[in-house]
C-alpha cells in the first residue's frame, strides 16, 4: 500500500509538473500580448515530432543533440509566430487573433500527418527504464520530467527576477503603454516571450515523448489540464501556475486510490468547476482572502 | 527644442486634434490647459507617437520623431508621466525607479546614485523603497511616476494632470518640485493641467485648448490677466 501510495504521488508530482510547464507557457503569451495561444497543444506535438521525426529518425543525432535541436527549431518557429501572427494581429478584436491562432494549430496538425505519417512514433532509449526506490518502481521519465520543469522553473525565475530584459518582460505584462514610455521595445519583448514559450513547448513534447508517444493527440489532454491548472493556481501568474499544477496532478492520481481508474480525468476538470465557483482567482484568491481574514480579525481584537 | 507642426490625430473617425502647433524651448516651462476633451492627452500622446497622429510634422533638436516608435522617442531624451501616473503597481518603488532608466546603459553604480539623488527629491520614497508601488497613498504615487520618469535624465519631461485626486497641501508640493526640476536640474517641462490657476503661475508660457484647437497662447503672467481667460477657466 505504502508503495502504490508513493508511486502515484511521484507520478502524481511529474504529471503536476508537465501541468505546470502548460500554463507557464501560455501563461507568458497571456502576459505578453494579451492574447491565449490556442495551437499551444499541437505546438507541444510539433516538439515532438521534429525532435522524434526528424532529428533522430531522419538526421540519426544522438537524444541530447536532438532534444537541444528541436527545442532551437522550436523556438525560430515562434519567432516566426510573433512577427507574421501576434504583432500584426494585437491592435486588432481579440476574436481574429482567437481564430487565427486555432488554424495555425489546425495547419500543424494536419502538416504532422503529411510530413511524419499517420503512425505513433517512439523514440527508442530514451528515458526509458525503471528505478525501484523503497520497494516502489518508478519509471525514470517521470523523475527527469521532475528535474527537468525545475531547471525551467528556476532559470525562468532568474531571467524574470534577476535580468534587466526579463524584468522588462514583466513591466509589459502589467502595463504595456507605461511600458513603452519607459523605453521598452514592447514588439521585442513579445517576440522574446514567444521565443521563450514555444521552446517550453517543445521541452514538454520532448519529455512527454516517451509517456504518450508522438502522435497527433499527444498533447490534447495535458493542454486542456494545463488550463486547469492554470485556473486552480490563479490566472495569469507564474508562481500560481505551478501551484495549480501540482495540486492538480497529485489530487488526479490520489483519486486513482478511491475511483475507478476512469474518473481520473473527470476529477481534474471538476476540480476546476470547483474552483471556478467558489475561489474564481484560484490558489491565489484563497491565500488573499485568508489574509484579509486574519488582518480583519486582528483590527476587530485591536 | 521641440516642435510641433499642424498635426492633426484621429480616434477612428473622430477627430482630436486638428492642426495644431506647439513648441518649447530649451529650459522653459510651458503650460497647456483646457477643459476635459480639449485635446490636452491626446497631443501628449501624439508626440510620444503613443497615439499616431495622422498629419504633420513633429521635430526634437532637427530630428524628424513624427514616425518613430515610442521607446525610441524616450531613448532621445523626451520623457511623459502620463495622467493616472500607471506605475507598475505590483513592483516595488525601488524596481519602479529602476525601469524608469531603461532606456539608458547605466551602471550599477550610476543606478545607485540616480536613485539616491531620486530619494533626496522625494524623501518619503526612500521609506517606502521595499514597499510594493500599489501600496502607496496617491500623491506617493504620483512622486514616484515624476521620480520614474526623471531616471533616464530626460532633457523634456512632460506631466499630464500631476495635481488629480490629489489633496491641496500634496499639490503644492508637487508643483513645487516640478519648478525645482526645471530650476534646478536644468529640464524643459510641458506641464499638461486642469488646475488653470496653478498652471499659469508656475509656467512661463501657457497654451489653451479647446475642441481640439489651440486658441490662445502666449506669456503666462499676461494670459492670468487675460479677462476672457478669467472668466472661463479662473472663475473670476
Amino acid at each position: 500500500m505504502q508503495n502504490v501510495l508513493f508511486q502515484l504521488i511521484v507520478s502524481g508530482i511529474a504529471m503536476g509538473f508537465v501541468y505546470a510547464l502548460v500554463a507557464v507557457e501560455y501563461t507568458l503569451i497571456w502576459n505578453a500580448c494579451g492574447l491565449l495561444n490556442f495551437s499551444h497543444e499541437k505546438i507541444i506535438m510539433l516538439g515532438g515530432y521534429v525532435f522524434v521525426g526528424t532529428c533522430i529518425n531522419v538526421f540519426h543525432m544522438p537524444n541530447l543533440l536532438s532534444a537541444l535541436s528541436a527545442i532551437l527549431i522550436l523556438g525560430l518557429f515562434g519567432v516566426l509566430i510573433a512577427v507574421t501572427i501576434f504583432i500584426p494581429l494585437r491592435n486588432q478584436s481579440r476574436l481574429i487573433a482567437v481564430v487565427a491562432t486555432v488554424m495555425l494549430g489546425q495547419i500543424l496538425n494536419e502538416a504532422a500527418v503529411l510530413v511524419w505519417g499517420p503512425v505513433a512514433l517512439m523514440p527508442k532509449n530514451f528515458l526509458s527504464g525503471v528505478f525501484t526506490f523503497m520497494g516502489a518502481t518508478i519509471a525514470k521519465s517521470y523523475v527527469y520530467i521532475i528535474l527537468v520543469s525545475i531547471i525551467i522553473i528556476a532559470v525562468l525565475q532568474f531571467i524574470f527576477k534577476k535580468t534587466k530584459f526579463g524584468k522588462a518582460m514583466t513591466c509589459v505584462s502589467i502595463h504595456k503603454t507605461a511600458s513603452s514610455l519607459m523605453g521598452i521595445n514592447v514588439k521585442a519583448s513579445m517576440v522574446v516571450t514567444l521565443l521563450i514559450s514555444f521552446m517550453i513547448c517543445a521541452v514538454i513534447g520532448i519529455i512527454t515523448a516517451p509517456v504518450f508517444t508522438v502522435k497527433q493527440q499527444m498533447a490534447t489532454m495535458i493542454a486542456l489540464k494545463g488550463f486547469c491548472a492554470g485556473v486552480i493556481g490563479g490566472f495569469g501568474s507564474l508562481p500560481a501556475a505551478i501551484a495549480g499544477g501540482l495540486t492538480l496532478g497529485i489530487v488526479e492520481n490520489l483519486t486513482g486510490l478511491i475511483l475507478p481508474a476512469v474518473f481520473k480525468d473527470a476529477v481534474a476538470f471538476a476540480l476546476m468547476i470547483l474552483f471556478m465557483m467558489f475561489s474564481p482567482k484560484g490558489l491565489v484568491g484563497v491565500k488573499e482572502s485568508i489574509k484579509s481574514r486574519r488582518i480583519k480579525k486582528a483590527g476587530e481584537a485591536g | 527644442m521641440l516642435y510641433v507642426n499642424q498635426i492633426s490625430t484621429y480616434y477612428g473617425n473622430a477627430c482630436a486634434l486638428s492642426g495644431v502647433s506647439f513648441e518649447i524651448k530649451q529650459g522653459e516651462i510651458v503650460s497647456i490647459i483646457g477643459a476635459n476633451g480639449a485635446g490636452k492627452s491626446t497631443l501628449m500622446k501624439s508626440i510620444m507617437q503613443v497615439v499616431k497622429p495622422r498629419t504633420g510634422t513633429i521635430r526634437y533638436k532637427e530630428k524628424d520623431i513624427m514616425h518613430m516608435s515610442t521607446h525610441r522617442i524616450v531613448g532621445e531624451g523626451i520623457v511623459y508621466v502620463p495622467e493616472g501616473r500607471d506605475i507598475f503597481a505590483p513592483m516595488s518603488v525601488q524596481d519602479n525607479l529602476v525601469m524608469g532608466a531603461y532606456s539608458r546603459r547605466f551602471s550599477k553604480n550610476e543606478l545607485e546614485e540616480l536613485c539616491e539623488e531620486m530619494y533626496q527629491l522625494f524623501p518619503r520614497l526612500k521609506e517606502r523603497r521595499r514597499q510594493l508601488a500599489g501600496t502607496l497613498s496617491g500623491g506617493e504615487q504620483q512622486m514616484l511616476a515624476i521620480a520614474r520618469g526623471l531616471m533616464s535624465r530626460p532633457e523634456i519631461i512632460m506631466f499630464d494632470e500631476p495635481s488629480l485626486g490629489l489633496a491641496p497641501i500634496v499639490v503644492d508640493e508637487v508643483f513645487e518640485r516640478i519648478q525645482y526640476i526645471n530650476k534646478q536640474l536644468k529640464i524643459s517641462v510641458v506641464l499638461v493641467e486642469q488646475n488653470a490657476f496653478m498652471a499659469l503661475s508656475v509656467s512661463d508660457r501657457c497654451y489653451v485648448m479647446e475642441n481640439g484647437k489651440i486658441t490662445n497662447s502666449g506669456k503666462s503672467q499676461d494670459l492670468i490677466q487675460d479677462d476672457s481667460i478669467k472668466a472661463a477657466y479662473l472663475g473670476m
